[in-house]
């Protein structure tokens, strides 16, 4: 089991919860499990430029991507890039 | 009967309620917070709200409220095909079908694409014969991306529908949305290298209307003028002399039952892009374009505004009432076909469209 948390627009697309608690073997594979998926990547299934993953405080390109293994009891924390106006 | 502005911003959607005599408003909003609302729209088949939203982060999608705006459900199901190479970058307009279609909604975005949903806006497909026309290596965006930001039905034949796209010009289907012929004969593109005449395809429409009353009759305000067109775009005529301070412009309103009656506001010009003369002035015309007059008792002067391709609207009461959004965050209305304005709204975030209904 991982735990996946979600900024406030995904959270309020997915009905009020910010905290998700599935089961997963890649960071991919949690991500995709989500019902704000269409949100974070898009049609072509490639996540989107600006969202940003880290799996335990780690940017997840640092752990081998949408690929990357997943420990029980990880944690991946999706944020919004600093961007707009 | 009440009157609902629907006004899209680049931070939230507000609505603004009036009564039938239009001079006061109650601003409710922002509803969608978190999104950039490029056009919102209540469908008057079964009073579902839609939205074409767009965030900088997580994409575009349309949300639908069944509920004018307390509970809202995205799309399911909106993209471009991997083999096209195109991905969606904004949904711009959502435009309900036609009344014998009544699960039926279009939806134009950028890159110059059009889907149709055929569920009530849960599932969106593109539509082939625009993302695949043979003209499309002739479109190119312009400030606002490759937008499709115009559709309009003809009211009496359902296989009639049209579209625009910046700059690619205006198309018109005439077998439901199967196949699509540029309308662009006459409408000039100055801003393409000099050639004999105007292109088939590559203007700059700002914005496109049809009138409900006369379908065969088109307005547009284009990047290089106003024009109208009686012959359901075959040919156009351009309109821009004879009163009008300026041929660039983005918004455009018609009155709800006259024919010959539009109104628009002028810019300086695509390097200027501010409201003509120092002033908000809104310009209408009785006469089909022939001559065109300034309305605008009770809009700001001095002033340097400016009204997006979405930022003005009319509602179909007697009188007619007019609408306009400015970039600056106020919502003018006129209840008296451009005879007054009011000021309904002011300090919203920069308006990006204004759509207007009536509800029970």
């Amino acid at each position: 089991m991982v735990t996946v948390l979600l900024p406030s627009l995904l959270a309020h697309e997915s009905g009020g919860r910010n905290r998700f608690e599935l089961e997963a073997a890649t960071v991919g594979e949690a991500l995709r499990a989500l019902p704000i998926r269409n949100l974070i990547f898009d049609e072509h299934d490639d996540l989107r430029r600006l969202v940003n993953v880290y799996v335990e405080g780690v940017d997840m390109r640092d752990r081998g991507g949408l690929e990357g293994r997943l420990a029980a009891g990880e944690t991946i924390r999706i944020v919004a890039a600093v961007a707009g106006g | 009967m009440a009157v609902l502005v629907l006004a899209g911003t680049r931070k939230g959607l507000f609505l603004l309620h009036g009564d039938d005599a239009r001079t006061r408003w109650e601003l409710e909003g922002p509803l969608l917070t978190g999104w950039s609302i490029y056009h919102a729209i209540l469908d008057r088949r079964d009073g579902a709200v839609y939205a074409a939203a767009n965030n900088w982060v997580y994409g575009a999608t349309v949300q639908r409220s069944d509920d004018l705006g307390r509970t809202w459900s995205r799309s399911e199901q909106l993209g471009l095909p991997e083999e096209s190479g195109l991905k969606l970058e904004a949904a711009w307009h959502v435009e309900p079908g036609h009344e014998s279609e009544p699960e039926t909604l279009w939806l134009g975005g950028d890159p110059g694409v059009l889907f149709r949903s055929d569920d009530g806006g849960s599932a969106w497909e593109p539509v082939a014969g625009i993302l695949e026309h043979p003209t499309r290596d002739r479109w190119h965006p312009g400030a606002g991306g490759l937008c499709c930001h115009s559709i309009q039905l003809d009211p009496g034949d359902a296989n009639r529908l049209y579209v625009a796209i910046s700059a690619a010009g205006a198309f018109r289907s005439d077998d439901r949305g199967e196949t699509w012929t540029p309308v662009n004969s006459g409408v000039a593109a100055d801003f393409l290298p000099e050639q004999d005449g105007p292109p088939e395809v590559g203007q700059c429409v700002h914005k496109l209307l049809l009138h409900p009353e006369q379908p065969e009759r088109l307005w547009q305000q284009n990047h290089c003028g106003v024009y109208r067109s009686d012959d359901r775009g075959d040919s156009w005529e351009r309109l821009d002399g004879n009163g009008l301070p300026s041929g660039f412009g983005f918004g455009l309103a018609l009155h709800p039952r006259r024919p010959d009656t539009a109104f628009v506001t002028p810019e300086e010009g695509a390097e200027n892009r501010v409201t003509s003369d120092g002033r908000l002035g809104v310009y209408r015309t009785d006469d089909g374009g022939a001559s065109w007059s300034l309305a605008a008792q009770g809009l700001p002067e001095p002033a340097w505004a400016a009204v997006l391709r979405e930022g003005m609207a009319s509602d179909d009461l007697d009188p007619a009432g007019i609408y306009l959004g400015t970039q600056g965050g106020s919502i003018f209305v006129s209840p008296t076909e451009g005879a007054g304005w009011i000021e309904a709204a002011a300090n919203l975030p920069p308006v990006l469209s204004i759509e207007v209904a009536r509800t029970a």
